[in-house]
């Protein structure tokens, strides 16, 4: 099953009050009330208004009660909705974040840990408050050289957008460093913006808290703009998704990949170099951003299948149906007002399904699911141990 | 070719007119400028503009100013020459013209239905119209021709729909041919249990109708046999059959069964293509009970009297490493053949009837509904053959674990009205759902959910029988199902869950049941494109054959003599079927009994003292129309069998092949008067 149309059908001016009139718009005046997405969605049992009544109270013109509502804060952004939907409504990328910046406007009670991670984006460009001078402190552990695009001077292959989690979170820098070392051993001709990125703002997209957003995208679309590279190679999910579908309206031209994409197009000259065998039985949780939102999901798989000794296993949920890990649309900053709210936490929900498999590797390829696993598994019972690995960090591990 | 003579010199005189079309073109054309300019160009003696062309008073215009105004040409713009050239050319004829001093000018398909500025659309309709009365005085009348017409039917296809129409024609007296694939006809129907709105039983209804198509003496039967080639045209399509071997001697099998009941497999161990592989079935087989022609078939992938695997050119190699028991069981009749071949039949037809029905979605392209995951997720038409008394449980409505189902769900809309799959509504999945819910209600007591988008029941008493079955107690959910998984508190009993949001409460229902069916929707089948270019047909998008006109022509196709009935044209019921196919059946007598077919006079023509004979076009004529004679070295084309598709035209290195209707002349001057520019 492929994933959702690449096509941006919108532009940036698009408001609630015109988005009927867009080519997206349009779609959901097809909408023929089916409830698939509410059906499909991992909160669809706690909505107020579902996806589908979204759609009509929009479509009669009651969208100002849905707006009163903080049931849109419930929206993960995991493109569920999106993917299934038998008339291609955009849900998830469209319709969604412009009710869910509306809610935000109109609740004067914002969940405190979410907004502070905005504030955080906006002040220090990383959702943790990190100092920006830190952003490239993992590269002295990176066992490779990490080249500064800055100091290259010269085109470059490979744009490779490292993000926050993976700068600053030791688990995070676990997979740059796995990334670092893959490029190397590949000989891939790579370099980083260092301490210059900022968060690539996806976050703030599927929020729809649009001018920060705007903002970072902006700052982003101008530090690209100094340099000269070929294409972007990002191994965050949601970065990913933004400058595929979002930055290509500020003017993004060159293609982007997931780091599992480029490493499965690589698959040939990597095999040989997976020697060690790992021996363990691995399950793959699928991105949203990667799987639902793109349709890629036999490419991760496949680097899995290469590594001599993993079996791979599938979740009773996996590829398009694959239970979100709660995270995404600002889901990670929300997890106290979820449970205030008395509902179930999704990670918690998709590590069951994990452990169910038998599996000894809950594989992820974003770097969102790693804490957010790790953190599942000490509360929900198992027998056997499990651990969280990105798939890039098994490549590594197997090429020793 | 003297004709040219006749109005040699005679000055030419064209009569123009501009339909409004009621306002499908006045609307978007000013027609009024358009005659207006018309008017002003050479030759042009009267240019008129009127509401509806084709309508009498239209016509009798046309040959009114024939008459009064000595016309000697006549140019209309109005809609396609699909639909009204045969008018037009009609009207020019009764006015005392030869027909073929008519040109027609299409500006309403191709102008005021697809233009939004009505300036731009009048200065193209100008331009349009120009290019016609500057083409039209080189036109040259011509002669149709008649041609005689085989009253032979060939019926491609032995579902209800071919079964119905193949009856109809032989019992008017036509001789026809019923090629089917499989190794009996009968089709989808003959697996289902019982019908809708009526429920009366499938096979009750159509094994009278299938013995009666064994038996007919005008019908040739060839079933377990596929169309590989198809030439000629309407009224003498030249058809080649294929009879795939099925290792049994038609003629001299009894239908005894007695090879069956003593095969050296004591048990069917090999899955039941009509049974959809639920049940088993041995490598000498009877394809279902009811079976026509009653007579066995040897699978030789699985017989041991073969080796394994097929060779390259598909035909299987006996082993003779079987004791042949079923040889012995067959005794003096000989029925068993193991050198069997495939054999080639070719025959003369004048009409073809397609009827190769449809086949059901795939559901493992919704992975969400977990068929071929779980095994109690079946299809629609699985539970018809597990309900079905000769099916492969008896008629005992169990599971795949021999366990009766508590709770059933019937899922809706499984590949139909869907962007990610097939973006129609397959129009019988409402109603066959309700009446499996009746059949599982009627066999069970199982509670049993509907989830359906929108409860679609046209046609006569289906409303009725919807009404009737909802009263027998079942809950309707309106919600398209989003998931189905395993009940995660109960893995062990192969429970799932169905979940979906009740969109009339709001609710999100996960709903544990024991079995989950599919109702799958219709598709074309994977072989329509190959038929499709067989048999030189057109398709809709979706793949579907396409009939020549949605309303007015629904049965026919846009080759003359071939003609469609049931799902090959799209998704519909048996009701329909027959209809249709009784619709195909009478469009085909109408051109059989009239006796011969008229054919257009664009036929091709060489010019023999400029031909190089370098026999270029030979090879390139699609209908093996071209002829060399080598006595004068020149080609020659036989117009009875040219099609006037232009190809050995624009092929001819010396330009000796002239086209009638497309002469080079005419083109030209139609292009020259397109291109020229208008008037401010």
């Amino acid at each position: 099953m492929a994933g959702v149309a690449e096509a941006a059908v919108v532009d940036r001016t698009t408001t609630l009050q015109t988005l009927l009139n867009t080519p997206a718009g349009k779609r959901m005046i097809t909408c023929i009330q089916c409830g698939t997405c509410a059906g499909t969605c991992p909160y669809g049992d706690y909505m107020e208004f579902s996806p589908r009544l979204v759609i009509n109270m929009l479509r009669r013109g009651f969208i100002d009660e849905v707006i009163k509502s903080d049931s849109l804060l419930r929206c993960v952004a995991c493109y569920a909705c999106t993917a299934k939907c038998p008339r291609n409504i955009r849900l998830t990328d469209v319709l969604l974040p412009l009710v869910k910046e509306q809610v935000l406007m109109n609740n004067t009670q914002m969940p405190a840990e979410f907004q502070k991670s905005l504030e955080n984006m906006h002040r220090y460009g990383n959702p943790m408050g990190e100092s920006p001078r830190k952003r490239t402190a993992w590269t002295a552990t990176a066992g490779v050289k990490v080249p500064l695009i800055a100091e290259v001077k010269r085109e470059v292959d490979v744009l490779w957008f490292v993000e926050c989690y993976t700068s600053f979170y030791a688990r995070g820098q676990d997979n740059s460093r796995a990334t670092a070392k893959l490029f190397a051993a590949l000989g891939v001709d790579f370099a980083i913006l260092g301490n210059d990125e900022k968060c690539a703002g996806e976050c703030g997209q599927m929020t729809w808290e649009s001018g920060l957003f705007e903002s970072l995208a902006e700052y982003n679309m101008k530090l690209f703009g100094k340099y000269k590279f070929r294409r972007i190679v990002t191994g965050d999910a949601h970065a990913f998704n933004a400058f595929r579908f979002r930055y290509p309206m500020y003017g993004l031209t060159q293609p982007v990949e997931h780091t599992t994409q480029f490493f499965a197009r690589h698959l040939e000259q990597l095999k040989p170099k997976l020697k060690k065998p790992l021996n363990m039985v691995v399950t793959y949780h699928d991105p949203c951003c990667l799987g639902r939102a793109v349709g890629c999901y036999e490419d991760p798989r496949a680097l899995l299948q290469a590594i001599p000794g993993v079996k791979l296993v599938e979740m009773v949920h996996n590829r398009v149906n694959a239970v979100c890990c709660g995270g995404g649309g600002g889901g990670m900053w929300l997890d106290t007002y979820y449970k205030q709210k008395g509902m179930d936490r999704l990670s918690e929900r998709r590590v069951k399904e994990a452990i169910a498999t038998g599996a000894d590797v809950l594989a992820v390829a974003c770097p969102y699911e790693v804490s957010r696993f790790e953190d599942a598994l000490k509360v929900v019972p198992h027998d056997k141990p499990m651990v969280v690995r990105d798939v890039v960090e098994l490549l590594a591990e197997s090429i020793g | 070719m003297n004709i040219m003579e006749t109005r040699k010199n005679e000055p030419v005189r064209i009569g123009f007119y501009v339909c409004h079309c009621g306002v499908n073109i006045a609307h978007m054309v000013d027609v009024e400028a358009v005659a207006k300019y018309v008017a002003t160009l050479p030759n042009v003696v009267v240019s008129r503009n009127y509401k509806y062309m084709c309508s009498d008073p239209g016509q009798e215009m046309i040959q009114k100013d024939i008459r009064e105004q000595r016309l000697n040409r006549v140019v209309v713009a109005a809609c396609s020459p699909l639909l009204h050239e045969h008018t037009f050319r009609g009207a020019t004829e009764a006015g005392g013209l030869n027909p073929f001093y008519f040109q027609m000018v299409n500006i309403r398909e191709h102008n005021s239905w697809v233009h939004t500025d009505r300036l731009e659309a009048t200065r193209k309709a100008m331009a349009l119209a120009r290019a016609a009365i500057q083409r039209v005085p080189h036109h040259k009348p011509l002669e149709v021709k008649k041609v005689p017409i085989n009253p032979d039917v060939l019926i491609v296809g032995g579902g209800i729909a071919g079964i119905h129409a193949a009856i109809t024609m032989a019992n008017a007296g036509k001789k026809v041919y019923l090629v089917e694939k499989e190794p009996s006809i009968g089709g989808h129907m003959a697996m289902f249990d019982k019908t809708f709105p009526t429920l009366d039983c499938a096979m009750c209804v159509l094994s009278p109708k299938m013995a009666t198509v064994g038996s007919h003496p005008n019908i040739t039967l060839w079933t377990y046999s596929e169309v590989v080639k198809v030439d000629g045209y309407v009224g003498n399509f030249k058809v080649t059959v294929r009879r795939k071997p099925r290792y049994i001697i038609e003629d001299l099998c009894t239908g005894c069964q007695e090879c069956v009941a003593n095969c050296v497999y004591k048990e069917p161990k090999f899955p039941d293509a009509f049974n959809l592989g639920l049940g088993k079935r041995k490598p000498v087989y009877m394809p279902f009970a009811q079976a026509i022609p009653s007579i066995a078939i040897i699978d030789p992938e699985v017989c041991l009297n073969f080796k394994r695997g097929k060779n390259p050119d598909g035909s299987y190699t006996v082993s003779d490493k079987c004791k042949k028991l079923c040889v012995v069981a067959c005794g003096d009749r000989k029925a068993i053949d193991f050198s069997q071949k495939a054999e080639d039949k070719e025959i003369t037809v004048g009409t073809i009837i397609m009827a190769t029905g449809f086949k059901t979605f795939d559901p493992r392209r919704t992975p969400y509904y977990g068929y071929g995951v779980y095994p109690n997720v079946y299809t629609a038409l699985e539970l018809e053959r597990v309900i079905n008394a000769s099916g492969p449980t008896e008629g005992h409505l169990v599971m795949r674990n021999g366990k009766e189902p508590k709770r059933v769900a019937i899922v809706h809309c499984v590949g139909s009205r869907d962007e990610n799959t097939n973006r129609w509504c397959s129009r019988v999945c409402c109603l066959y759902s309700l009446k499996l819910a009746h059949l599982i209600l009627e066999h069970t007591d199982a509670e049993v959910y509907n989830f359906y988008i929108d409860m679609r029941t046209p046609g006569k008493s289906m409303e009725e029988f919807y009404n009737r079955v909802a009263e027998e107690g079942m809950h309707l959910v309106r919600g398209r199902v989003a998931d189905v998984y395993p009940d995660p508190n109960d893995t062990a009993s192969g429970r799932l869950i169905v979940q979906a949001e009740d969109t009339l409460t709001n609710r999100i229902l996960k709903i544990p049941v024991d079995m989950v069916v599919l109702s799958v929707g219709l598709e074309p089948r994977p072989e329509a494109e190959d038929l499709r270019r067989l048999f030189n047909l057109s398709c809709s998008s979706e793949g579907w054959f396409l009939e020549r006109h949605p309303k007015l022509a629904p049965v026919s196709t846009f080759t003359d003599g071939i003609f469609l009935a049931g799902c090959c044209q799209g998704p519909k019921d048996i009701p329909d079927s027959v209809a249709q196919a009784g619709a195909a059946a009478a469009e085909a007598f109408s051109l059989i009994d009239k006796g011969y077919v008229e054919q257009e006079p664009n036929t091709a023509f060489v010019l023999a003292e400029e031909c190089s004979g370098c026999k270029s076009c030979i090879p390139l004529c699609p209908y093996t129309a071209i002829s060399f004679n080598e006595e004068t070295k020149k080609a020659f084309i036989n117009e009875a069998l040219c099609k006037g598709c232009g190809t050995c035209v624009a092929a001819c290195p010396s330009g000796s092949i002239v086209q009638n209707l497309f002469e080079d002349q005419e083109i030209f001057s139609e292009i020259d008067g397109v291109l020229a520019p208008l008037p401010q």
